[in-house]
């Protein structure tokens, strides 16, 4: 499908063996963890450097080929999927660090450098990378910043956006920018690499990133706590912010409890059950645990949890993470309709009912399993697939009703895509979290930076 | 029935251990330590023994520094009823340590004392063994399941090839393997009704126990670092670096 000579000419500049076109290859880079499309890129190519990069998006341009940008595919929106006899372009050979600065505290890597990589450099180093998630063993972190991932640690570290200093992109122009240059500070007017922060592949490709490293916590803990029903986890949540800095609030309900136990063989918390669990991690140093402990009794006093339990060690820490941090891979086997709203935190005790409410009303006979960032007003909404019923009208009935969960989030002045990005899966619903003028100016700045189109087509909105 | 059941302060498992500069000792500034992990599966089935009505009273006990409260604490929490702390600094020696355990035996008069086969710091396995032949007792090591009642004690052994079933009259000594069950979570319930529970602290001239140790310490040096890898073209490259240059074949 691709123009012949559009071919000889990438193979020229990157070597035949750098694009792919085996099935094999086309169904593993054709989709991310989205469960609905159907891979059919028409070729991968792997470039082995940006100037690679810059002339593959200008022969791209020349011969008007659409492109996918590639990174660890986990992305669960549909943004990396290629159905249309795309070309993607993987980054995976560019996974090296570039620079460290001890003194900045910063690292350059090139842009498919595999995130779990960035953090153990930054360990290594006596640094910490701190945006985290159960996928990044496979994310990459041209993948991490081009969705804005958030994941476990937003409460006290922040998004992506948080740790990006500089970016070097190829724009779908083909224009080479390096942006930010690394600084903390620099007020020179607008920013562009924020605009390429969440932009989802559809106005360049990140090709390195220059990336700010924290102080590593120390002695961390993990507290499961039994929660005795929705609005308790945010009253729970204001208990413990306001006494401590947390690391993490996350919490799971008893559905996604028994899926991961059931489906990893990792143990309970604790015998008794509860509707739902909070998961708070902090660092333990000092009067902390005490701290914690004794919001716990308040916590049990005013009948708001039932139980807890605090890890004694690493590996029981690490054990009590897997029970959150494994239900996205889990629940994955059954094919789950992913909704991942947020709305403020302080609306989120009122917004929780509502939307619990409608769920349980609109998906009577479905499976729902509830989980998320909630620290972050975040949660995740999983839908699971009846064994007996088509994955088409399962999704379409799915789809009806997140119309009506979205207008629940419009009305609260929420997000309908609090970190998984729009890509395919969100676009029927980017008008409830953004006005038309906004959208408006957004296609007029994907442009601008794409004036022929060539990026991400589809992805986003039309 | 009593048990007493030794827990041990270590480095945490996880931890990666490091070697002071001076080559002196482990680095311990600043590394998180935790309960041993076969001390905390000891703890775990006299809590289970006791559940099922067959103990009636589980004796938690280390020998260690003054923070080994902690893990006695977490004992507590576990489900075990009272503490003993025998403060001891310095390095202590498998033999120091049955000896202080010995010590405690004789006061408590357990019909059962639940080790771990091993503590993941030194890697030694003989303190359950030595306390066995202080007390004239019988011992089963490597216990994979164990069942007790008021006429002695049945343990499935992990041996080589197989296992192997003991039968053993009280009082005895055994030692836990990584198989005989999967500890739980200290509740936070039970982690508040722990700080209530008696935690007595003695030391080893109170028991008149000489804890000198009886080697020294010369250095302690990490492993070699090992060479990075290569990338080999072909499998005739392969062939060769490994005949001519690792010659491994
Ligand atoms: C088990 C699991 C748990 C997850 N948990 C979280 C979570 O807690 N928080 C969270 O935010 N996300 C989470 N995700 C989603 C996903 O991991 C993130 O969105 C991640 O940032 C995607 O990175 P990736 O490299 O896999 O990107 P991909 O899926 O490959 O791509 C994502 C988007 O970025 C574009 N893109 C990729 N690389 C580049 C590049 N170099 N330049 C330009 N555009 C590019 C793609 O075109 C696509 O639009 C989870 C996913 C899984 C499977």
């Amino acid at each position: 499908m691709l123009p012949a000579p559009f071919i000889a000419a990438v193979q020229q500049l990157i070597g035949a063996k750098r694009l792919l076109a085996e099935a094999a290859d086309l169904q593993r880079y054709g989709v991310d963890r989205t469960t609905i499309w159907q891979p059919a890129p028409s070729a991968i190519a792997l470039p082995g450097s940006v100037e690679e990069v810059q002339q593959l998006v200008l022969l791209a341009n020349q011969y008007d080929v659409a492109v996918v940008p590639s990174g660890g595919r986990t992305g669960l929106s549909g943004g990396a999927v290629a159905k249309n006899g795309e070309l993607v372009i993987a980054l995976d050979r560019l996974n090296e660090v570039i620079e460290f600065n001890p003194i900045d505290r910063s690292v350059t890597v090139g842009a498919g450098m595999v995130t779990e990589a960035l953090q153990n450099f930054a360990e290594q180093h006596g640094l910490y990378y701190p945006v985290d998630f159960a996928s990044a063993g496979s994310s990459q972190i041209g993948g991490n910043i081009a969705t804005n991932a958030g994941g476990i640690k937003v409460i006290r570290y922040g998004m992506t956006r948080d740790w990006v200093l500089g970016l070097k992109v190829v724009t779908g122009a083909g224009e080479l920018l390096e942006l930010n240059r690394g600084l903390l500070k620099n007020n020179t007017g607008y920013d562009l690499r924020h605009l390429f922060i969440g932009s989802e592949g559809t106005l360049g490709l990140i090709c390195e990133a220059t990336i700010k490293l924290a102080r590593p916590p120390v002695d961390l803990a993990v507290l499961v706590l039994g929660v005795n029903d929705f609005p308790s986890i945010m009253t729970v949540l204001e208990k413990y912010t306001a006494a401590m800095d947390l690391t993490a609030f996350e919490f799971f309900s008893e559905a996604a409890l028994c899926r991961v136990t059931e489906h990893t063989g990792l143990a309970r918390p604790f015998e008794s059950q509860a509707p739902f669990y909070a998961l708070l991690e902090f660092e333990q140093g000092g009067d902390q645990l005490d701290t914690a402990m004794a919001l716990f009794e308040q916590c049990l006093e005013a009948e708001l949890v039932s139980d807890g339990v605090v890890s004694q060690s690493l590996s029981q820490a690490a054990n009590l993470w897997k029970l959150r941090e494994d239900i996205s891979e889990t629940l994955w086997h059954y094919k789950p309709y992913k909704n991942d709203i947020s709305v403020k935190v302080s609306k989120m005790p009122d917004f929780i009912l509502e939307v619990d409410a409608l769920v349980a009303e609109r998906y009577p006979s479905f499976e729902v399993v509830w989980y998320g960032h909630i620290g972050d007003g975040n949660l995740h909404l999983n839908i699971l697939k009846p064994a007996e019923l088509a994955l088409e009208q399962f999704v379409a009935q799915c789809s009806s009703v997140s119309s009506e969960v979205s207008e629940l989030v419009e009305r609260y002045q929420g997000s309908i895509s609090a970190e998984h990005g729009v890509g395919l899966l969100k676009k029927p619903y980017l008008k409830h979290s953004k006005s038309s003028e906004e959208i408006a100016l957004m296609r007029a700045i994907r442009r601008s930076f794409d004036p022929k189109g060539i990026l991400n087509p589809g992805k986003l909105f039309d | 029935m009593k048990v007493l059941v030794a827990v041990k302060r270590v480095v945490d498992y996880n931890v990666k251990v490091r070697a002071k500069a001076d080559g002196s000792d482990v680095e311990l500034n600043n590394v998180k330590m935790s309960i041993n992990p076969f001390c905390e599966i000891a703890v775990e089935e006299a809590v289970r023994l006791k559940e099922k009505g067959v103990v009636t009273e589980i004796v938690a006990v280390s020998i260690g520094a003054t923070q080994s409260q902690e893990q006695i604490r977490t004992a507590l929490a576990l489900g075990a009823d009272r503490g003993i702390l025998v403060e001891a600094e310095g390095r202590l020696e498998p033999l120091a340590i049955a000896k202080c355990l010995k010590a405690v035996v004789d006061k408590e008069q357990p019909q059962l004392v639940l080790l771990g086969k091993q503590a993941i710091d030194g890697d030694n396995n003989q303190t359950g063994q030595m306390l066995a032949a202080l007390m004239g007792a019988g011992q089963a090591t490597f216990a994979s399941e164990l069942t007790l009642d008021a006429d002695g004690a049945k343990v499935t052994r992990e041996v080589d090839g197989g296992l192997q079933t003991l039968a053993l009259t009280l009082p005895a000594v055994v030692t836990t393997d990584l198989r005989l069950n999967e500890p739980r979570y200290a509740s936070l319930p039970n982690i508040m009704k722990a700080k209530k529970k008696p935690l007595d602290v003695t030391n080893a001239a109170e028991l008149g126990v000489d804890i000198a140790p009886r080697t020294e310490q010369l250095a302690v040096e990490p492993p070699a670092e090992r060479a990075a890898g290569i990338k080999v073209a072909d499998v005739g490259e392969l062939l060769d670096k490994l005949k001519n240059e690792a010659k491994v074949i």
